[in-house]
């Protein structure tokens, strides 16, 4: 076996960043801290981005160049990964659960005759084992996962890496300040393509102004339809600055447009106050919120994922709560503005 | 056209479930399996492609035990043509590296012009079936698409793929094409009763999954536990008045009202 581990970093002009947070992790994993991370940059005028990479240490960069790598393409990722890969025969090929990620690298696993495991949170090493942790049932349960190949392809969930649990990167020494790593950099030839690109677009609504606000009273299916909305209204009327949220499936049932999603593949958003109203809370959901300083989850299943996260939970119906909440929060309000 | 639509049988998530005795294994109450909801997206969009360009056969596909047919009959009920149940029994659930293999052994030799799944099962959430079906086939894959059209000679799909913070990628893709699709892309719908009824006379080819060639397995569980609350969380008690009133005291402590 070559060298441990490879990662392969999301290209330039994609939403993200996530290739650091997967650096982090994959030098956590590795066994021997002396030994390098391989990281693959595929794309096509890569320099600046894979000497800027190569300047993180630890880490030693590979770039791939090819005129079919220009833009993020699954066929061509897959077609120019394999080979180096295979030819290096890496442990752990870490990539990030991202909405590109989460495209090409179960293909990229077949093709390798590698293990997969997907939207990964944390991993545990056992002398030699290591498994992986993931979530299941709606973020539920917890599911081990041991690879049981000689390669494992593994997606990284962004954001369930915290900076708290990444190892503190030794500063870089005087010697590697004035002696960038060089960076090897392989060509491929143009490649026959049943995929083209066309660009990329913005949603079809114009993004909520979510970030900006103090408090997200956020929808889940759990609030039962979309009559209950104006509850969600009414509760959001008590703070001074608010705006509603919305799950995934509040937004696919059309009870709120798409720009109130939050989450991995909505907005990301970190209030001083995030009210979870009838949200199961699947990691998907939770990527997008769990910067929040405060969370507050109201849900009538005690099982729901949603408190995980919360700091103050409320296992109550919904729609006979929130009036009385409201009615609360109303009361404190007239007070405050007697004073 | 000829479409295969990938359904998968999952628990309800809202179910009582408990943890098999092996520390692996979850089990799920007799009536709490359905049609996994990403799927039911994947065959309404299979269902209006067919209302576009006539003479196209849309076929439901499972791997499972004998109550996964279950899933065929609802995909039938919805209005798919067909069902093919690769039979696999044992009520160990299969990781998705065994069942895209079982997919394609089974319909590997068939004339296929897309193939349709739902961007992930809401038991596992991996996301791989489809992506490794596709490579297994040999066919260009997109994943997470939340809108698709096909052009009138059937040749190609333009289609939308979702991205993070709200933004898309449009790409083309060559037909035959394995596409999974986000949920959102349409509203599924609810079968009507005479389609129930009917769904019930239709033809579920069985194949055995003994019979194909073994599918690798590269990965093992080895434990399954529940998620426990973080410490720091704090479970309102009392009765419904009593929690608001605590809540919105906790709202007025932070200065937030």
């Amino acid at each position: 076996m070559g060298e441990g581990i490879a990662v392969i970093a999301e290209s330039k002009g994609r939403p993200g960043p996530f290739t650091e947070e997967v650096i982090a992790f994959a030098q956590a994993l590795r066994e021997d801290p002396t030994a390098p991370v391989r990281v693959f940059v595929p794309g096509m005028g890569i320099g600046a981005h894979a000497h800027e990479l190569a300047r993180l240490p630890g880490v030693v960069v590979t770039g791939i160049e090819g005129e079919s790598l220009a833009c993020y393409n699954a066929e061509a990722w897959k077609t120019a990964l394999a080979p180096p890969i295979a030819a290096l025969k890496p442990r752990f090929i870490c990539i990030a659960h991202s909405a590109d990620g989460a495209d090409f690298a179960p293909g990229l696993a077949v093709r390798l005759g590698a293990a997969c495991i997907t939207a990964v949170e944390s991993f545990r090493r056992t002398g030699d084992a290591v498994t992986f942790t993931r979530s299941t049932l709606k973020g539920k349960l917890s599911v081990e996962i041991a690879p049981e190949a000689e390669m494992v392809v593994v997606t990284v969930l962004p954001g369930s890496f915290g900076r708290e649990a990444r190892p503190n990167p030794s500063p870089p020494t005087e010697e590697q300040e004035a002696m960038p790593k060089p960076v090897e950099v392989l060509g491929i030839p143009a490649l026959p393509l049943k995929i083209r690109t066309l660009g990329i677009l913005t949603a079809p609504d114009q993004a909520a102004d979510l970030t900006a606000a103090e408090v997200i009273v956020a929808a889940g299916r759990g609030i039962g339809g979309k009559e209950n909305l104006a509850l969600l209204g009414r509760l959001g009327a008590c703070f001074s600055r608010s705006t509603l949220g919305a799950s995934r499936a509040v937004c696919d049932a059309g009870w709120l447009p798409r720009r109130f999603q939050v989450g991995q593949t909505g907005m990301r958003v970190s209030p001083r106050l995030y009210i979870a109203c009838g949200i199961s809370g699947a990691p998907q959901h939770l990527a997008g919120m769990r910067g929040s300083q405060s969370i507050v989850a109201i849900n009538r299943d005690p099982q729901a994922a949603i408190f995980q996260v919360a700091d103050v939970a409320v296992v109550e119906e919904l729609v006979l709560f929130l009036p009385l909440l409201i009615e609360a929060c109303q009361k404190r309000r007239e007070i405050g503005g007697r004073r | 056209m000829h479409i295969l639509v990938c359904v998968k049988q999952v628990p309800d998530a809202e179910a009582p479930f408990s943890i098999g005795s092996d520390g692996r294994s979850v089990n799920v109450a007799e009536g709490a399996w359905r049609l996994n909801g990403f799927d039911a997206f994947a065959v309404e969009e299979a269902l209006r492609i067919r209302a576009a360009f006539p003479d196209t056969t849309v076929e439901a596909l499972t791997v499972g035990p004998a109550r996964a047919s279950e899933v065929l009959r609802r995909a039938m009920a919805m209005g798919a043509d067909r069902g093919i149940h690769i039979l696999r029994p044992g009520e160990d659930d299969p990781l998705p590296g065994e069942v895209a293999a079982l997919i394609a052994s089974a319909v590997g030799g068939r004339r296929l012009d897309l193939i349709l799944a739902g961007v992930m099962a809401e038991d596992d959430m991996q996301g791989q079936t489809g992506p490794m079906l596709a490579e297994h086939l040999s066919l260009p894959c997109a994943t997470a698409v939340m809108a698709q059209e096909i052009t009138p000679d059937g040749g190609t799909a333009r289609v939308e793929r979702e991205l993070e913070g709200g933004f898309r990628e449009a790409l083309e893709v060559s037909l035959p094409a394995l596409l999974t699709v986000q949920s959102g892309i349409n509203h599924p719908r609810y079968p009507s009763l005479s389609h129930v009824l009917r769904s019930r006379t239709q033809p579920i080819e069985i194949i055995y999954a003994g019979r194909l060639p073994v599918p690798p397995r590269r990965e093992r569980i080895v434990r399954v536990t529940r998620r426990e609350t973080s410490g720091k969380t704090l479970f309102l008690a009392g009765t419904s008045l009593e929690k608001a009133e605590q809540l919105a005291d906790y709202f007025l402590e932070k200065a937030l009202l």
